[in-house]
This record gives C-alpha cells, sequence and structure tokens, in this order.
C-alpha cells in the first residue's frame, strides 16, 4: 500500500503540518519501553479483582466474605455496603419526566440486585495474584433467579419484567419534519427495509488495567488506561473525598474507541487504594472485559424510503429500536446520534423518526466508535442501494442526486454550513477501483458495493464543551506542551506537537507535550467524539498564536523592526535582513514583562439543550463525509466471503499528519469490516456466551486486503488549520458496502449483522442461484 | 493468566512421567506443547494440583519411514515440523498439510502430535487424518505398551481410551501407496480458527474408476467420522463425477454454536466432501499417469 | 501454597536467574521477576500475539508456555532488537517511518512474529507477510502499514 492519495482544494504553505511525520511517542512504543497502565508496578502493591454475578438477573439474598477473607495473603473484601457512596450517576439528556428519569444511576458493587451477568457485587484486595484466584472463589454470594427481559422491543411491550422500578423506556427521540403522509401519497415510488446490527464488542489489545496509590500529599493517584481523566470527578464523590484529592494520570492507552470512556477499574481501584493506604493494581482479564464491559448498542432499523421516479428522496420514515443492556451509561445520548444521522448524507424534507432505546438484562451497552451514527449507515445505505435497483439507478448517480450541499438542512434542523464533497468522495473511489474483477474460478461470484456517510465531530453543542492548553518556551528556545488530552493511539498527543511546530517554528525533536493528567496538565476534555483535533488542537494553536504574537511583539518593540515583517523561525526570529537568535528572544520578552508561557483555551460551538422532540438549528459542531468501495468474492457453496478490494475516500478538511490520517482510516475500516462479517457479543437469555477471543473473532491481517485510502481536502473543517475529525467517521460504510456488494454478486442483500457465511449462503438460496450442488 | 499455583514436574523419561502419573492421579496434568492445557488453566477451566512437563524428553521426537510403508512419528514431534519435514511430505501428505492448519504459527511451534491426539478436539485436524488413514497409537504405561487404533481411541469429546497413566509414545500411518490421491479440506471463519467442518479423503483410482476410498469428517460430531456409506457408493464411480454419489451426509451430530448452525454444518460437510473426493481423485489420476 | 522454582532465562543477552512460582507462565516470568514488560498480557488463551517472544529464535505466545518448560534458553523480545546505543534497529525503524503503530499495543509482539519471518531469509510476498502475521492481532492499524513496514525492512535488509 503506497501512501494514500490526497486532493487538496484549498492550498495553504505548511511547513510542519501536512507533512507525513513519524510519530514521536511511536518510537518508545516500538522500542518496546513504553509503560502501558499494567506495566507499572509498586514493590509493596496489592491486587484487586471484582467478583461477579453469574446470571443476567437475581436478587442477591446472601453475601458472606469469612471464607474467603480468611485466605492468607487476603487484606479485604468489599461489599456496596464498604463503598461511602455507592452510586454512579449518569445523564439522560432531553427527555421529560414522563418518559424517564432525568437520571439514572447504578451502584458501584451491587447490594441487593444484579441486572446483567458479569454484574461487579465484591471486590477482593489481596497481596499477590494467586490468593486473589483463591479467594475470589471463595466469596460466598446467594442468587435467587428473577425473571429478566432480553429483547427492547419485548422490554417495550406490556407485561414485560421490569429492570428498574420506573420501566424498560430509557429514553426516546422524535424528529417531525415537513408532510411525511402526503410525500409518501405523492412519491412514485417507495422502498422498505428493516434491518438488525449486533452487540460488538471494543476488543482493545490491551485489557483494562490500572495502577492506584497515595501520593506524598494523601492525594488518591489513579494511573488508568482511560480516555477520560475527567472521572477524578466521579471517584471523589464515590469516596466522598473533594474533587482536588483526587487525581488521574492517562498513560499512552493501547487502544479505547469509546470503551475506555466510562470509568472501568477507576472506582474499584480507588475503593482498594482508599481502604488500604497501600498502592493497589487491578489487571482486567480479557474475559472478563469480554463479559461485562459496554457494547455497542444492538439495533433494529426499519426504513420506508419514498422517492420520485429520478430518484430523488421525498420522505424517510424511520424507526429504531435499541438495546441499551442493564444500566442507562451513555445509551441516550447514543439514540440521539443515531437519530439526527438517520436520513445519511443525504437532503430529506419530509421525515418522521421514531427511536427507542430500553433497558433488558443483556450486558450494559455505550461507547463505541460511531456512536449510534455508525449502525444507521447500514439501514440508509441499504435504502440507498435498494431504490437504486428498484429505478435502475446507478448507486453512485442516486446519492450524488440527493447529497446533502452547503445550505440544506438536516431532518433535525441543523443547517449545513460547510462545502460538502460528497460526490468526490464517490466519483474518487469509483476512479480508483476502475473495473470490477472476474471471479477467480467456477462456483465464485464477484459483487462490488459502495456506501457514503455522514459522521459528527465535535461533541453535542449544548454540552459546552471546552478544552484547554497550556504551552511554553523553554529559556533554550525548546517547547513544552500542556494538555489534558489523553492519547489512544489516534496520535492526539504527536498532533498537538506537529500545530505548536507550525505556529512557533520549533523543531518537532524539541517539543515535549506532557498529557492526560488531571492535576498537572489543563483539562482538555474526553478523547472521544472524534473532537480533540478541534478541542485541543484548536486550544495548543491558540496559546501558540498568543506567544507568537507576544515574541514577534516584544523583539518589534526592542529592535523597531516592523512586526507585521517578523517571522518565527526554527531556533530565530527574522526578517529581511535581519535575525535574532530565538534564546536573546526570549531574553527580551522577559525584559519587557511579555509572557513566555500561556494558557489557550477554546470553547466549543453552543446551543440549546434538545428535547425529545428533537428541533435544533444547531446539534453538533459540524461532520465529516465520505464513501467507501468495496470489492468481494463469494464462494456460493459455502458462502465464504474473500474480500478483493477497498477504497476509502473521506474529506478531511486538512490532514495535519497524513499518515495518521490514513492510518486511522485504515483501522476504521478494518474494525467496521470486523462488525461486517465477525464479530458478535453471543447473548443467550441475557447469558453471555462470549468466552474469550478463542470466540469473539476480530479481523486478523488475512482477513483484509490493502486499505487504499483517498484523503480529500476542502479545508472547511473547524479544526486548526481546517481540520475535520476522521477518528470515528470511517467506521461507518463498512457493514453497508459489504452487504451491498454480496447483492451485487449473488442477487440478494443480507439485513442482519455479522454476515456470516451462512446468512450469505441465505442470499445464494433466495436469489434462487443455479447450479447449487443438489 | 493469573492461576493459582500449582506443581511442577520435569520428567526425563516417559517412564517418569507415568510413574508421576499414577502417583498423583487426577490431580496431575500432562503438559507436552501446553497450547491447550495452557489456556485452559489461563481460562480457569482447569486447575491441576500438578502438571507433568515431558516437553523435554529425549525420547518421542523422531520421524522415520518404515520398509513396510509405515510413516512413524513421535508423539512430541511438533506440529511445525511434521509441517515442514520433507520425508513426511513425501511419504503421507495428508498429514504434513493437515498439521499446517493448526492454529497459528506460534502454536505450531510449540504444539505436540501426541498432545493434540490425546486432548482430542472434536473439530481437531490430525486425530480427524488419522481416523481417516487407519493409523494406529502407541501408547504406553512405562512398563508395557499397547497399539490403540485412531478410531478405537478416539471417544467423544475431549475423551479417549488412554487411562489416566499412559502417555502416546508414537503414531504410525501408511504412506500414500501408489493409485492413491489424499486431500484436506477445511473451512473456518478466519484462517486458523478451528474448522466449522472439515474432510480428510484419500483416493485410489485405476482405468478412470474409484477403486477405493477413505473419507473421514470432523468438526461435525463428538469425534471423527468414518463415512462408510459414501466410500460404499464411490466404489466404481467416475473419477470425474464423485459428486453424483454423495448425497446429504448421514451419521452426523453437527452442533449449533456462536460459530455456525448445525444445519450450515452439515450443508458444508457435504460440499467439502465432494471437494475433497474431486481434490483426491485428480491427485490419484496424476499419480496413475 | 506456591512450589518455588529456579529458572534462568538470557533476556535479550543478559542472563537473569530468579527463584519464583513454577506455575509462572513465561509471560508473568518476563515481565514479573525480568523487569521486562514489552511483552504484553492481551488474552491468556495464545490468541492475540501480544505476548510473542522469540525462544531460540522460535516464535512463541509467552502467555501459554511455562518458564520453567523453557529453562535456559535466549529469549528475545523488541528491546533485543535494538541497537547497542539503544536506537531502534531496521525492522523497528521501518515500523516507525511507516507508522506502523498506532496505540502501540500489538507491536512488541508483531515486531517478533515479523523478525522471526525476517530470520527464515525467504522473501516474501506482500500476500505471504500477511500470513506470517496472522496470529497476531492489531485493532487499530488496519494491518496495511504494518505490512509494508515489514516489506520495506525486507527490501532493506536484502540491499
Amino acid at each position: 500500500m503506497s501512501a494514500g492519495e490526497i486532493r487538496s482544494s484549498k492550498a495553504e504553505e505548511l511547513r510542519v503540518v501536512h507533512q507525513p511525520l513519524p510519530r514521536h511517542d511511536q518510537q518508545e512504543k516500538i522500542a518496546g519501553s513504553t509503560r502501558y497502565a499494567g506495566d507499572l508496578a509498586f514493590a509493596d502493591m496489592l491486587h484487586a479483582r471484582l467478583v461477579r454475578a453469574p446470571v443476567p438477573s437475581a436478587k442477591i439474598t446472601r453475601r458472606d466474605a469469612a471464607t474467603a477473607a480468611a485466605v492468607p495473603g487476603v487484606v479485604c473484601v468489599l461489599f456496596g455496603e464498604d463503598v461511602p457512596h455507592n452510586v454512579i450517576w449518569v445523564d439522560v439528556p432531553g427527555q421529560t419526566v414522563e418518559v424517564a428519569a432525568l437520571k439514572a444511576s447504578m451502584e458501584v458493587l451491587a447490594t441487593d440486585r444484579v441486572r446483567f451477568h458479569g454484574e461487579p457485587v465484591a471486590l477482593v484486595v489481596a497481596d499477590s495474584e494467586e490468593a486473589l484466584g483463591e479467594a475470589c472463589d471463595l466469596v460466598d454470594i446467594e442468587y435467587e433467579e428473577l425473571p429478566g427481559v432480553f429483547d427492547p422491543a419485548e422490554a417495550l411491550a406490556p407485561g414485560a419484567p421490569a429492570v428498574h422500578a420506573q420501566g424498560n423506556l430509557l429514553g426516546e427521540w422524535n424528529i417531525d419534519r415537513g408532510g411525511v403522509d402526503e410525500a409518501f401519497a405523492a412519491a412514485d415510488v417507495i422502498v422498505e427495509g428493516s434491518y438488525r446490527t449486533q452487540a460488538v464488542d471494543h476488543a482493545y489489545l490491551e485489557p483494562e488495567a490500572g495502577l492506584g496509590w497515595l501520593d506524598d500529599e494523601g492525594v488518591l493517584t489513579l494511573r488508568v488506561a482511560t480516555q477520560v481523566v475527567e472521572h477524578y470527578r466521579d471517584v471523589a464523590r464515590i469516596l466522598g473525598i473533594p474533587d482536588s484529592r483526587v487525581r488521574v494520570i492517562a498513560p499512552y492507552v493501547g487502544g479505547g474507541f469509546g470503551g475506555k470512556e466510562d470509568m472501568t477499574v477507576e472506582p474499584y481501584l480507588a475503593l482498594a487504594v482508599w481502604r488500604t493506604r497501600r498502592p493497589v493494581r487491578m489487571q482486567w482479564t480479557r474475559q472478563e472485559s469480554l463479559l461485562a464491559r459496554p457494547k455497542r448498542h444492538a439495533m433494529t432499523l426499519r426504513y420506508k424510503t419514498a422517492a420520485r421516479g429520478d430518484g430523488t428522496i421525498v420522505g424517510q420514515e424511520v424507526d429504531i429500536t435499541a438495546d441499551s443492556g442493564a444500566y442507562a451509561y451513555l445509551s441516550a445520548l447514543v439514540l440521539l446520534y443515531s437519530s439526527v444521522h438517520a436520513c445519511g448524507p443525504y437532503r430529506v424534507d419530509n421525515v418522521r423518526l421514531r427511536a427507542r432505546c430500553a433497558y433488558t438484562n443483556n450486558p450494559p451497552t455505550s461507547a463505541f466508535r460511531g456512536f449510534g451514527g455508525m449502525q444507521v449507515v447500514f439501514g440508509y445505505e441499504s435504502q440507498m442501494d435498494l431504490l437504486a435497483r428498484r429505478l435502475q439507478i446507478s448507486a453512485a448517480d442516486v446519492r450524488k442526486r440527493n447529497a446533502l450541499a452547503r445550505g440544506d438542512v438536516l431532518p433535525v434542523g441543523q443547517p449545513i454550513e460547510t462545502e460538502v464533497l460528497l460526490a468526490q468522495t464517490i466519483d474518487a473511489v469509483c476512479d480508483r477501483a476502475g473495473d470490477k474483477p472476474h471471479p477467480s474460478r467456477p462456483r465464485r461470484a464477484v459483487g462490488r458495493g459502495i456506501a457514503s456517510n455522514i459522521q459528527s465531530y465535535g461533541r453535542l453543542v449544548w454540552l459546552n464543551d471546552s478544552a484547554a492548553a497550556w504551552v511554553g518556551w523553554q529559556l533554550d528556545g525548546s517547547l513544552t506542551v500542556r494538555c489534558g488530552v489523553p492519547d489512544i493511539g489516534g496520535g492526539q498527543a504527536s498532533s498537538l506537537a506537529q500545530i505548536a511546530s507550525e505556529v512557533l517554528g520549533t523543531p518537532m525533536e524539541r517539543i515535549t507535550v506532557h498529557f492526560g493528567d488531571s492535576s498537572l496538565t489543563p483539562l482538555a476534555g474526553t478523547t472521544t467524539a472524534t473532537r480533540q483535533l478541534l478541542m485541543s488542537g484548536n486550544a495548543v494553536y491558540e496559546a501558540c498564536t498568543m506567544l507568537r504574537a507576544g515574541v514577534l511583539g516584544a523583539v518589534a518593540e526592542a529592535t523597531g523592526q516592523p512586526a507585521d515583517g517578523l517571522r518565527l523561525e526554527p531556533g530565530a526570529v527574522t526578517a529581511e535582513g535581519f535575525e535574532m537568535d530565538l534564546r536573546e528572544a526570549l531574553v527580551t520578552c522577559r525584559r519587557r514583562n511579555v509572557p513566555i508561557e500561556a494558557l489557550g483555551t477554546f470553547f466549543g460551538p453552543k446551543g440549546k439543550p434538545v428535547v425529545r422532540d428533537l428541533r435544533a438549528d444547531r446539534v453538533f459542531p459540524d461532520f465529516t463525509f465520505g464513501t467507501h468501495l468495496c470489492d468481494l468474492e463469494v464462494d456460493l457453496d459455502t458462502g465464504k466471503v474473500r474480500l478483493l478490494r477497498y477504497v476509502a475516500a473521506h474529506d478531511v478538511g486538512r490532514a495535519i499528519n497524513p499518515r495518521s490520517v490514513e492510518g486511522q482510516i485504515s483501522g476504521g475500516v478494518v474494525q467496521g469490516l470486523g462488525m461486517a462479517l465477525l464479530e458478535e457479543v453471543t447473548l443467550d437469555n441475557g447469558v453471555n456466551l462470549t468466552g474469550g477471543l478463542f470466540q469473539y473473532l476480530i479481523p486478523a491481517s488475512t482477513d483484509v486486503p490493502d486499505i487504499e485510502t483517498v484523503i480529500l481536502e476542502s479545508g472547511e473543517g473547524l479544526g486548526p488549520f481546517g481540520a475535520r475529525g476522521i477518528g470515528e467517521p470511517p467506521i461507518g460504510p463498512p457493514s453497508a458496502a459489504v452487504a451491498s456488494a454480496i447483492h451485487d454478486a449473488v442477487g440478494s442483500r443480507p439485513v442482519v449483522l455479522p454476515i456470516t457465511p451462512e446468512r450469505v449462503l441465505a442470499c445464494v438460496d433466495a436469489a434462487g442461484q443455479p447450479g447449487w450442488i443438489p | 493468566m493469573f492461576t493459582r499455583a500449582f506443581r511442577y514436574e520435569r520428567a526425563e523419561r516417559y517412564s517418569d512421567a507415568c510413574d508421576l502419573l499414577r502417583d498423583h492421579g487426577e490431580q496431575a496434568k500432562v503438559l507436552a506443547g501446553g497450547q491447550s492445557l495452557l489456556p485452559l488453566i489461563n481460562l480457569g477451566l482447569a486447575q491441576p494440583g500438578l502438571v507433568v512437563d515431558i516437553s523435554r524428553l529425549a525420547e518421542g521426537r523422531d520421524i522415520t519411514v518404515t520398509d513396510d510403508g509405515y510413516l512413524v512419528l513421535g508423539a512430541l514431534v511438533t506440529h511445525a515440523r511434521l509441517a515442514a519435514d520433507p520425508g513426511a511430505r513425501a511419504a503421507q501428505p495428508l498429514l504434513p498439510a493437515a498439521a499446517g492448519q493448526i492454529g497459528n504459527s506460534r502454536v505450531r511451534n510449540r504444539g505436540t502430535l501426541g498432545g493434540s491426539l490425546a486432548h482430542a478436539d472434536p473439530a481437531a485436524e490430525l486425530p480427524l487424518v488419522m481416523v481417516a488413514l487407519g493409523a494406529t497409537y502407541e501408547v504406553t504405561t512405562g512398563q508395557e505398551s499397547r497399539a490403540v487404533r485412531a478410531e478405537d481411541f478416539h471417544l467423544g469429546f475431549f475423551t479417549t481410551g488412554l487411562d489416566d497413566d499412559e502417555l502416546i509414545v508414537s503414531v504410525r500411518a501408511p504412506v500414500l501407496g501408489p493409485g492413491w490421491g489424499w486431500s484436506f479440506q477445511e473451512v473456518s471463519r478466519r484462517d486458523g480458527d478451528f474448522a466449522m467442518a472439515s474432510v480428510a479423503a484419500l483416493v485410489r483410482s485405476a482405468d478412470g474408476l474409484i477403486i477405493e476410498s477413505r473419507v473421514a469428517v470432523g468438526g461435525v460430531g463428538d469425534r471423527p467420522l468414518r463415512l462408510a456409506d459414501v466410500e460404499t457408493a464411490l466404489t466404481g464411480c467416475p473419477v470425474a463425477a464423485p459428486a453424483e454419489r454423495v448425497g446429504p451426509i448421514q451419521g452426523i451430530s453437527p452442533a449449533d454454536d456462536t460459530s455456525a448452525s448445525a444445519q450450515y454444518r452439515a450443508r458444508l460437510t457435504r460440499v467439502l466432501v465432494i471437494r475433497a473426493l474431486a481434490e483426491a481423485a485428480g491427485r490419484a489420476g496424476k499419480e496413475a499417469e | 501454597m506456591s512450589q518455588a522454582l529456579t529458572v534462568t532465562l538470557v533476556v535479550n543477552g543478559r542472563p537473569v536467574t530468579r527463584a519464583a512460582g513454577a506455575h509462572l507462565t513465561l509471560l508473568r516470568w518476563l515481565r514479573e521477576e525480568a523487569a521486562a514488560t514489552d511483552p504484553k498480557y492481551g488474552c491468556g488463551e495464545g490468541i492475540c500475539g501480544a505476548c510473542t517472544v522469540l525462544v531460540d529464535g522460535e516464535p512463541v505466545s509467552a502467555c501459554i508456555v511455562l518458564a520453567a518448560q523453557v529453562d535456559g534458553a535466549e529469549i528475545t523480545t523488541a528491546a533485543g532488537l535494538l541497537e547497542r546505543d539503544g536506537s531502534l534497529g531496521p525492522l523497528q525503524r521501518a515500523f516507525h517511518t511507516r507508522h506502523a503503530a498506532q496505540c502501540g499495543f500489538c507491536t512488541p509482539g508483531m515486531l517478533m512474529a515479523a523478525a522471526a519471518m525476517l530470520s527464515t531469509g525467504h522473501p516474501a510476498s506482500r500476500e505471504e507477510i500477511r500470513a506470517a502475521l496472522h496470529g497476531n492481532l492489531c485493532r487499530c492499524t488496519g494491518y496495511g502499514p504494518i505490512v509494508d513496514a515489514v516489506e520495506a525492512a525486507q527490501q532493506e535488509g536484502r540491499r
């Protein structure tokens, strides 16, 4: 795979930004010296492990720690009563009290009821892993199983067992725009489809882990694999201590994808440290992670799409039912994303959308790359293909005909304010792919599919998002950046260095970024929602802009040089016929009381909070658009699919580091292909049967082809230098592109994910393929 | 990974190992490659008191072809070695081909023939091929040995004819004779995963007709199964058209699980049997030329 | 009760002798006894490959081998691929320039799998490289950049 293609529409003279620089964090990772959350140890540390419920719905009738506590090496066994404030609150935004509680809660350790297989009930702390293993088996807990409900539609039907006292409807969103019934009545064609997506696990390579200790001031310090250092506040609340007495440090994280967005080990580590006053390490097993960490919401999507004979969409009716699992976590927000994104990157004037998420006794569901915007791609892109086939228009043309443009308004009411390069992304992948290949042998069929998507970047605007970053010169001209952003592998920290280098001229190797410390670095918010380039990137940009103005201004005043002729070069301030060593310039600043350190704060776009009946002129800051193309070959007798070719094009605004962008696209696509073809958290009446990586199948190197990338740069993003976010968008299209390609190959379309060989064979049968060995 | 403690003894000879097994009974587990046992221990599904390490025995590592037409493999031969050994590939190519499909390269570097056969996973490649070949296993108690036919050895899910103090020492399989062709087919969700169904087939042909065949299927029952009906139906069949003689496969009991349904597995088995027969017959034909 | 066993392993050229639990996997022994934290715990099943190390030159899953089983062996981890002065070795430099690491958690294991493949000396196509690495899972890069890096290192090695 040679370097991906870049097509820029707004040229800008950039020196460092836009260069495919090797990232400096990668050097240590490749040397093997990076210390992840599980790699540090204290000599006298203890170990902690959870005891979890073996059943999905039960009353806890008995809890006894005596035998476990007597195991040599065990320091304590804790139940819910030992937690000072045994509750974690989650906002359920936009819902009136008639629908659901405004806040939802869950216990840190369950006391009287468990609601999902794997729910934590006890915490054991011991001086060795071996003692822990023995003791955990000896914690005596009895359960009396209760009826449970394991399907969201059933959960919403009358008479379903109540997962929580207030009922099983957790949240709902409605969009009503224009006149749907009239539009449908006047339409030339109506296409209907029903789609199902499955529960999926993040399956990052690094299972959840952390180390906690009390520092010399008695501050509870947690060094944990997390996407959010701001959870120090949640920990403080649980322990009943001031926020300022808790510190969360995020080392480099071995993959997050939203799975380390909610708290994982934090509350338990904190509890163990706070109780024992000793350092404690917690390492979850992979099997524990697969069992109990929140998953991607499984959804049922029903679409009715009305169009004119020329392919123009005149109306959409969408019904979404999502499985929130046993606890709310971020479910209402995920469903909000689904609702806003549900009609795709297309202009639709008449929309009726009903989306609901329900509690069940399945594992909880929460954030996962794409955050609800991803599942709906399968729905709306399948519909586009069905429409194209019905009207005998090409897949590319039907998308271009309906593509959003600047000035169009999304169904929720938000106008598109930037250029949309959707048509260009469609052309890019089709041009790149050329002709469809022929089958490699008899009993094989080749198919091609395309899929486009829209995915927001930046957080919901009413959350008053902000990020801060501190940038300061050292006296020798090297640069220090401090920013609370966690780096989960997408080059979050490295991008900040690149931006600082661009603005201040400092060479990359003279810039040090300290990140991810809730006490020592200015808070920059979550590494989620594809927001960090926009938020912390802009914060760094702002701080650097202030510094630049300061130093050039000080030099101008001191020397009489015109300020607007001065430039910052590596190690010097220069102008036509003038040069001053940077170190001297910095001394000049100090002499003139000009700061050589700056705190930049970037405030995200604002908006009003939304309510259940969704209508807002702004929900997200902005959106990223893209199109993917997939060629594949189907074995008509076994249903196995071999991916031949995959091309992905996105408008990223500006690629701060093109290699990083390609990497995000390539990784996102493969994760999306995993959901399309391989991955499923298998539940049997709430019992999670996914026992390990031998069962939870994620793509390996031989399961995917080279992912070819085409980067388009409109320069119209809200991030620094016109960048758009790219972390999440690439994960959306793959399942739709694969389904379309299979439809093309065999004549019938899979509508349930994952697309297993068995489901492919069902399509082969449905299409009445000739020649099948009878 | 973070398991209970267990004791460890390293055996120098088969006799020592068997003694240890006798002394400790159910508490003891044999450790050869460890590629099946250690994952079970790490997942908490096995909690032995003692692990008897036979991975460094001097015995059990030879690969030889006898004058009377048998390939003899020591039980401690690793899958990687079996897959690559030129002598084995020449003598009985079905075996190295199957061994090369096991797991990934790390598993193949450590996993052993004896370990795989004794573990008896119904979806495993080597037990299937041994049943297809009609191989025999030499089994020892340290004091006496006996020979067991593969089809009598594999009794059910992870169940074999091994007594608690017995170890497999070597395996004896017929070499591929003149006029014979072979094929190994398996389909899994990803490369190296356990097969949803697998087939090992051998076909002997002459003058364009199948004279004799041995067909066994794996992963669709509690152990590898010979398809006697299919073998009978194939006799006298033209080499080019085995498909016509193979109907729905009888006598299998495929599982419904997270990978695939029983129905799909049954359908897949038939497809793979037909493909295996076509490939084996094709190779037999070439042999004859 | 844990049985103590003395095991000696030569870790990246450095002999390390420790008395530790006989039940310790090679992975735990390296991480807890030999201060070699580059091989990672990812699954404990031998599937993800994050714990891949070389034992006498052959790649193994350290999480499903007991340290006791390989007593006396030479163990190579990612740190063992560095130059004497601590700078990245040729394969590692190829990973660096081709952005073959994002979160980096799979990287130490991936490097060892690649190093083992390259040490056979057989020139491998991109497909063969993918096949050699198929036992090492990565969730971030999509594999393309890793294949690029190994291909580049292979070409570099031939010069």
